[in-house]
């Protein structure tokens, strides 16, 4: 498919979205939202000329495009309204990916374009309650048994499980190992009998953050993603493109273009705040912050497309998003004075939601540690469970 | 009672105890949802609590006003959910203060007093319209009072919440903070001592907050540091970590930064005018929860955004109370106020002097 200019693109996205304008509000993330509908009608309407994932094959939803090319479309695309994908980002970006990497043909003929299009929802059951930020330290157990592998554990921390009709599952094929050697990764439907999911209600009073129970539940070896194993590789590259951002383009409260104010600081003048220089003086230097961090997350995102891999500076523009979501919030928050106590206040979502940020896929100390020794090569954490079976360091080593 | 400046700590024993036994994770679950705790409140309000610092001649319990400020920073570190400052030192106080009578139920204030009220005066009635605005458990409380400034002097007035309406608001924290209606109350005014107006309520708001706040980022910090311990990760605990030490120190740091601006701004209050350390020890707790619960929610991962955790009982409550009675920006105006107009070799006895010097 020879490259279209971005006159092409526009008009052909014109015929499908609606402009962004001033006006539009979006959830970051899901919070405080469960609208599935918005997001389903959006993949819906641009899954046929491949417009939301322009880099995968045209037979799954894509439209083969080059990197520029890919590139060139993700910045139209923020002149429309594109509503918060939260629901279906993990497998727009981060499994998507991960099956083109790691999947057979087949499992990318069967996922895939329902992926693309907003039919299926995808989540990632990873984190167990023992293993959070020391994630090859999962105990999930996959036993093989003819054809089968049957499954036996918790999950934890898992979003959006109950919309989802897919979860991608990092289990302990072999206890034998040393940690990251025995995991295998699985496609698991949520429907399967043993999948038991309890919502966890948080902070913010969100639901889809959830525990997953599985009992005894019986997967067909072609559901396997990667090599026996090989668990640990294909999970590395799911947390890689979350890093990178893959699943988030042209969402969240990014700027229309020719405008010149973003939304979060005309919302500031709607508030009752204090028009003092200290103030001001507050808004700009977040407004410089935003700015550099949202360039910091483009140029992250075009690397990983153009690299096919998405490398450490993922890391970098996490860290500086997550602050500039927190600092947004906080101001907004400080300046909306007293009433912005009430659960009524502006902006009471985003204050309440502001913490998980720097947790959430991967924590920031987590993305300092990739910065600090793939990036700067400084001397990494000591790992003191390295090639120590996994089930001998289970009740930890000091 | 002892020595007045000395905390009675056998009050603060049996409030400490009381709250242990009641405020657990689950009852204040269960109070944020039906919008008060009767059961807390009763318990606290039999043993006289609500009323220490009012005289007993006054209807009162007796003790001072550190005893006072004490409960009050254990109401905070048990997130206790019962209008313990508005019954007692603030609206207990303004009604015995101006000789009126207390009444044994719940009492609130409207933390902005008369301001956006009208007030008529008809020989010694008053008749108020208008709108309160945050007004704590007004859902429960028996009497609302109301501070007002007629003809430069302060009076108390106090209100019999059946004759308002009142809407239903919450803070952060799942506190009530109602919005309070009144449409030709006639009220009876008491006039107040000379030494209490709308500023020296305002700055008493911010000292019970003060309070407040000491002891729910101490309870934070504790709740952090046992649960860093606890938690393994990598083979090891995660407060083994200097990453997550890092955010321990912070919340300790703050823990008891907070506490010691909360008590020398209680133990000048009890002596007399203590503007100069109330104003600077709630902004210290202010910016003190700001940058502790950033800590503590970080040290705590995933865990600590769960309702199912307690951590989120206080740090709601710290965002809420950071803007009651006085915002960031409100007491480091106040404070750049009064230090700029010190000549320059003013400052130094000023921080060091404090109130004693602006009288």
């Amino acid at each position: 498919m020879s490259d279209l200019n971005e006159e092409d693109i526009r008009s052909a996205l014109d015929m499908v979205l609606e402009r962004r304008n001033a006006d539009t509000r979006l959830t970051t993330m899901g919070a405080g939202s469960d609208d599935l509908d918005a997001g389903r009608r959006y993949l819906a309407s641009t899954v046929t000329q491949g417009w939301h994932v322009p880099a995968w094959p045209s037979e799954h939803g894509g439209r083969n495009a080059s990197v520029s090319q890919n590139a060139l479309i993700g910045r139209v695309l923020r002149e429309f309204i594109v509503p918060d994908l939260y629901p279906f980002a993990i497998g727009l970006g981060m499994v998507g990916p991960a099956l083109l990497a790691h999947g057979t043909q087949s499992q990318q003929n069967e996922w895939l374009r329902s992926i693309a299009s907003g039919a299926s929802i995808w989540c990632q059951m990873f984190s167990e309650p023992e293993a959070g930020s020391d994630l090859a330290n999962v105990a999930l157990q996959a036993k093989q048994d003819g054809e089968e592998w049957i499954l036996e554990g918790q999950k934890t921390w898992t979003s959006r499980a109950m919309w989802a009709d897919w979860a991608i599952c990092l289990a302990r094929t072999d206890p034998g190992q040393p940690k990251h050697k025995g995991l295998t990764m699985f496609a698991l439907p949520m429907s399967l009998p043993g999948v038991q999911i309890r919502p966890l209600m948080q902070m913010n009073r969100d639901a889809h953050f959830s525990e997953v129970f599985v009992d005894d539940a019986h997967l067909k070896d072609e559901w396997r993603v990667g090599e026996v194993g090989e668990g640990w590789r294909v999970a590395m590259t799911v947390l890689a493109h979350e890093r990178a951002g893959g699943g988030s383009r042209g969402g969240g409260d990014g700027g229309a273009k020719g405008r010149r104010i973003p939304s979060w600081i005309s919302d500031l003048r709607l508030s009752d705040n204090d028009q003092s220089t200290v103030t001001s003086d507050a808004i700009m230097s977040l407004y410089s912050h935003d700015s550099v961090s949202r360039w910091t997350a483009q140029r992250a995102a075009d690397e990983a497309r153009s690299s096919g891999a998405p490398g450490p500076a993922g890391s970098g523009a996490k860290l500086r998003t997550v602050q500039s979501y927190k600092g947004r919030s906080y101001l907004t928050n400080r300046v909306s004075g007293a009433h912005g106590m009430l659960e009524e206040g502006h902006g009471y979502i985003e204050v309440m939601t502001a913490p998980s940020m720097s947790i959430r896929g991967g924590t920031d100390e987590i993305q300092r540690n990739i910065l600090g020794e793939r990036v700067l090569g400084l001397p990494g954490e000591p790992r003191l469970d390295r090639e120590v079976p996994w089930k001998d360091s289970r009740r930890g080593l000091i | 009672m002892s020595d007045a400046s000395e905390v009675d700590t056998l009050i603060t024993d049996t409030a400490d105890r009381l709250f242990s036994q009641l405020c657990d994770h689950e009852s204040i679950q269960k109070a944020e949802a039906d919008g008060q705790a009767s059961d807390i409140w009763s318990a606290f309000a039999d043993t006289g609590f609500p009323w220490i610092s009012i005289s007993e001649e006054s209807g009162g319990s007796g003790g001072t006003l550190l005893d006072a400020l004490e409960v009050l920073r254990l109401v905070g570190y048990h997130a206790a959910p019962i209008p313990a400052a508005e019954t007692g030192i603030l609206g207990g106080w303004l009604m015995s203060s101006a000789g009126l009578e207390l009444p044994s139920g719940i009492v609130t204030v409207l933390p902005n007093g008369s301001q956006g009220l009208a007030v008529e005066r008809t020989g010694d009635r008053l008749t108020i319209s208008g709108r309160g605005l945050r007004v704590p458990w007004a859902r429960v409380a028996e009497t609302i009072v109301v501070p007002l400034e007629i003809d430069g002097q302060t009076f108390a007035a106090a209100i019999d919440s059946s004759e308002c309406q009142i809407s239903r608001m919450t803070n952060m924290a799942g506190e009530p903070r109602d919005t309070v209606d009144f449409e030709n109350v006639d009220v009876f005014a008491a006039v107040l001592p000379s030494e209490i107006n709308l500023e020296t309520f305002r700055f008493r708001g911010a000292l019970s907050r003060t309070a407040l706040m000491a002891g729910a980022i101490e309870k934070m910090s504790q709740l952090t540091v046992s649960y860093t311990n606890d938690r393994v990760q990598f083979g090891r605990p995660v407060a083994k970590f200097q990453a997550v030490q890092q955010h321990l120190v912070w919340g300790a740091q703050d823990a008891a930064l907070a506490r010691m601006a909360a008590e020398s701004a209680g133990r000048e209050a009890n002596r007399g005018p203590a503007l100069f350390e109330i104003a600077a020890a709630k902004l210290i707790a202010n910016q003190a929860s700001a940058r502790a619960t950033k800590a503590c929610h970080q040290a705590h991962g995933a865990m600590g955004m769960t309702q199912e955790y307690p951590l989120h009982h206080l740090s709601r409550r710290l965002w809420s109370w950071r803007k009651e009675y006085g915002g960031d920006a409100e007491w480091s105006s106040w404070l750049g106020r009064v230090a700029v107009a010190q000549d320059a070799d003013g400052l130094y006895p000023l921080i060091t002097g404090g109130s004693a010097v602006l009288s």
